[in-house]
């Protein structure tokens, strides 16, 4: 969507195509949210993007935060002063987040407080697949799950509801499947945001010392049974199809496949789809299980709602059976549901047979399939992680290690590049780091780049000049949380509002974190990163080497937007078709025709990193060396 | 359930993502009922991208079953083929013949193959094949950068999409940023009379 501010428009009833994302962006307008804060990341991200286009014009206060812990901590602070707020995050970052959250529900909020968890089934762009419906039977928090954009945004509202009305931040749990779906969102009525707060000093209230807390712990318990009669009477909590054969329970994008795969078999199924799932609506679960013999727990990931529907039919009908993950392993719990494995799952279950074979169209596609070259996600044309990559391997070699982090450069792992030996989280570079080179004596380079190191690394960083470690540190500094779609940072000097900010420079930092040994590279002067390099690991304790060059996307659009052509390298004559420059850098701007190298003028950004690599000096253009 | 799908395939940065979100803005505009799939992030980085549009009054999830697409198009041969798994005898492929080679064929020396092998393939899913020439009409509406927009004409042109050329043109302008607007509508209308032109000669 080019134009978000169609987001803006005060038109209740106005029918819309928008992104699960951009329908909460939409629901922050109509519940009157006036503090929106967030970190990128995939798939939470185009919430905070959203709102950074529009903010302004609607008023309200936007920002990228530096981690999702300062995100719901400045939210909180926000919603402690009677505004309202929310932080947005993907799955990972409410384990950054979760310190805070955890007393969070002791002290509570004023305002509405809204922590959107966006989890990702199937790690289309994560490291893991938590299910953090947990965090809430963790924290006792209420959870809000929407299947479609519709619900995204009307549970956006209801969220900021159920949060003043309990005093609690209200968590909004998301699947990729729900934040990356386009579908209809009709249009509410608006709210003015207000960004007037007031403090009201309450010690016992906000000061979560022992003797304050015990008393909360109890408060918190009594908001949850509060919460439990707000999940028996919500609309989100519906019985939806009143089928007699079997009983179905789901929520999330699990729903919409449940639905479909009931209408390919022709079961004639009863649906309880659950939109408030903690806590859960006992009473109503129980009137549900008591038309059925058998009842199927639909959802993504872990059998969350199943355990606890077990225990409900246990205590109050324990005639039912239920199944879904647990007992009988009808369907995964692992990767993301479809509609297909519900139905197979349910046919399996049911013995209902499924009409259609899928078996044939399988053996045909396994056989077209067979050849086809992989197209995995790899570093762009131009990018300077390829420059920074390709140098660090070249000085550093075989023997030495390379802990990597959360981000573009993640892609250094595959050949030929092969920079990254463990990649955990947001940080851990590092951290990790330590780890391995004091127990193996090896030169270790921690790769990370700018904003994963803002976010989660300065600690670690710290660690290392305290406990003289020897490492290698190299920020990839591409200017930009580019992954994640190019927000800016607090390097970039620039905020979520689009004003100018104090430019937080990463080698300032490193001195800061008292690091002795600090210096900037541009990655496309490979000669003079070879010969920091080499100084580098020769040092007694940590070093940083700031490779600095921005995002060949960002570079490029730039570039285009000046007028600036992009002048592409080209192979001469000289050239042995050795293929040197296709085995050390993989880059996709270079193809091959006929067995012979040829750019491809179309992708080429003229970054000049293969000109010098080519031993025969056979491709032309200009070269930063 | 009556459902209208459409998948579309390519490479990341290829403007799928914006040829799908015509698609279901045009939808909404008919007032039909739409979900729009689409993949973001680390995906997106040159890799293999799928978005999925489905219409219709009960449909709910955004992803197509297998051999379920009523139109498969295809931005580059190769990822079309990988896509033949939503393909059965009553799909329609609408494929661009304009090839973005995967890395690893660079790295294992390998050709590209040819269109014709690819329409081999096609043909063990379906006989409903219409090649474009994503590349000369883009550059004949004026940008090569408009292939995309080029493709969804043909689709348009094909007379087989549930919503109108109306409600899609709109879509179009509400989507392409004004300055390139006038080159991505001629490149819609060089795409959506295609067809007809292959007819006449």
């Amino acid at each position: 969507m080019p134009d978000l501010r169609v987001l803006l428009q005060d038109s209740p009833k106005k029918r819309m195509l928008l992104l699960g994302n951009e329908a909460i962006a939409r629901g922050i307008l109509e519940a009157g949210i006036s503090v929106v804060t967030t970190y990128p990341g995939t798939p939470a991200s185009e919430i905070g993007d959203s709102i950074s286009e529009i903010a302004t014009e609607a008023k309200l206060y936007m920002e990228y935060s530096v981690n999702e812990m300062v995100a719901v901590q400045v939210a909180a602070g926000a919603a402690n002063c009677g505004v309202r707020a929310l932080a947005a995050m993907k799955h990972v970052g409410l384990n950054v987040a979760a310190d805070f959250v955890m007393t969070l529900a002791y002290t509570g909020v004023r305002g509405g407080c809204v922590i959107v968890t966006a989890d990702d089934p199937e790690c289309y762009s994560s490291q893991n697949e938590q299910d953090n419906r947990y965090y809430a039977l963790l924290s006792n928090l209420p959870c809000l799950e929407p299947s479609d954009p519709q619900e995204a945004k009307d549970m956006t509202v209801s969220a900021v509801e159920i949060s003043e009305k309990l005093e609690l931040p209200v968590l909004l749990r998301t699947t990729t499947r729900v934040s990356h779906t386009r579908g209809p969102v009709t249009y509410g009525t608006m709210i003015k945001p207000n960004l007037h707060g007031k403090f009201v000093r309450d010690l016992k209230r906000l000061n979560m010392v022992p003797a304050f807390s015990r008393p909360k712990h109890t408060v918190l318990l009594r908001r949850v049974a509060e919460a439990k009669g707000i999940s028996e009477t919500s609309p989100f909590n519906k019985v939806v199809s009143n089928g007699g054969e079997v009983g179905i329970i789901s929520s999330s994008s699990a729903y919409n496949y449940a639905v479909e795969a009931v209408d390919l078999l022709d079961l004639d199924a009863g649906i309880l789809k659950l939109g408030m799932t903690h806590p859960l609506p006992e009473k109503k679960i129980i009137a549900f299980l008591k038309n059925y013999r058998k009842v199927f727990v639909v959802e993504e990931l872990e059998p969350f709602m199943e355990m606890q529907v077990k225990a409900i039919a246990k205590d109050f009908v324990s005639y039912v059976e239920v199944y879904g993950k647990m007992a009988k392993e009808f369907f995964p719990r692992e990767g993301e549901l479809s509609t297909r494995l519900v139905a197979t799952g349910l046919a399996k279950a049911t013995g209902r047979k499924w009409s259609v074979s899928l078996s044939a169209i399988e053996a045909k596609y396994a056989d077209v399939a067979k050849d086809l070259p992989s197209r995995p996600p790899i570093l762009c044309a131009g990018c300077p992680h390829r420059a920074s990559f390709y140098t660090i391997r070249k000085v550093c070699g075989d023997n030495a290690l390379y802990p990597t982090d959360i981000g573009c450069y993640a892609l250094g792992i595959s050949p030929p590049l092969n920079v990254g030996d463990i990649m955990i989280c947001m940080g851990a570079s590092v951290g990790t780091a330590q780890g391995i080179s004091r127990v193996t004596g090896k030169d270790t380079v921690a790769i990370i780049g700018d904003s994963t190191f803002f976010h989660a690394a300065i600690p670690g960083l710290v660690n290392a000049v305290y406990n003289n470690s020897k490492i290698v540190v190299a920020i990839l500094d591409n200017q930009s949380t580019a992954m994640t779609g190019h927000q800016p940072h607090p390097g970039t000097g620039l905020t979520g509002l689009g004003g100018a900010s104090e430019k937080v420079l990463v080698e300032k930092v490193a001195e800061g974190c008292g690091v002795k040994y600090v210096r900037v590279v541009n990655p496309f002067e490979t000669k003079t990163v070879a010969a920091v390099l080499r100084e580098a690991v020769k040092q007694s304790g940590p070093s940083v080497i700031v490779f600095r060059s921005p995002c060949a996307l960002m570079d490029l659009r730039e570039k285009r937007r000046a007028g600036v052509e992009a002048v592409p390298a080209r192979i001469s004559d000289k050239c042995t078709d050795c293929m040197t420059c296709i085995k050390l850098l993989a880059c996709p701007a270079i193809i091959v025709e006929e067995g012979k190298p040829k750019i491809d003028e179309n992708v080429c950004t003229g970054c000049g990193l293969c000109i010098s690599v080519c031993p025969y000096k056979a491709i032309e253009g200009s070269c930063a060396e | 359930m009556k459902e209208f799908n459409i998948v579309l395939a390519g490479v990341g940065g290829q403007g799928t993502l914006l040829a799908a979100e015509a698609l279901g803005t045009a939808a909404v505009k008919d007032d039909l009922n739409v979900r729009v799939g689409e993949i973001h992030g680390m995906a997106q980085r040159g890799g293999a991208v799928i978005s999925t549009v489905r219409i219709g009054q009960d449909v709910l999830a955004s992803t197509v079953l297998e051999g379920r697409a009523d139109i498969l198009l295809g931005f580059e041969p190769i990822e079309t083929l990988r896509s033949l798994k939503c393909a059965s005898e009553g799909t329609f492929v609408i494929m661009s013949t304009e090839r973005v080679p995967p890395v690893e064929l660079a790295t294992r020396k390998a050709t590209y193959p040819s269109i014709e092998e690819i329409v081999e393939k096609i043909r063990r899913f379906t006989n409903n094949i219409i090649l474009v020439d994503t590349e000369r009409l883009a550059r004949e509406a004026g940008s090569s950068l408009t292939r995309n927009v080029v493709l969804l004409g043909v689709a348009a042109g094909s007379g087989r999409l549930p919503v109108t050329k109306d409600s899609l043109l709109e879509a179009v302008r509400e989507l392409v940023p004004s300055k390139h607007l006038e080159v991505n509508l001629r490149a819609f209308e060089l795409g959506f009379d295609s067809l007809s032109r292959k007819r006449g000669k």
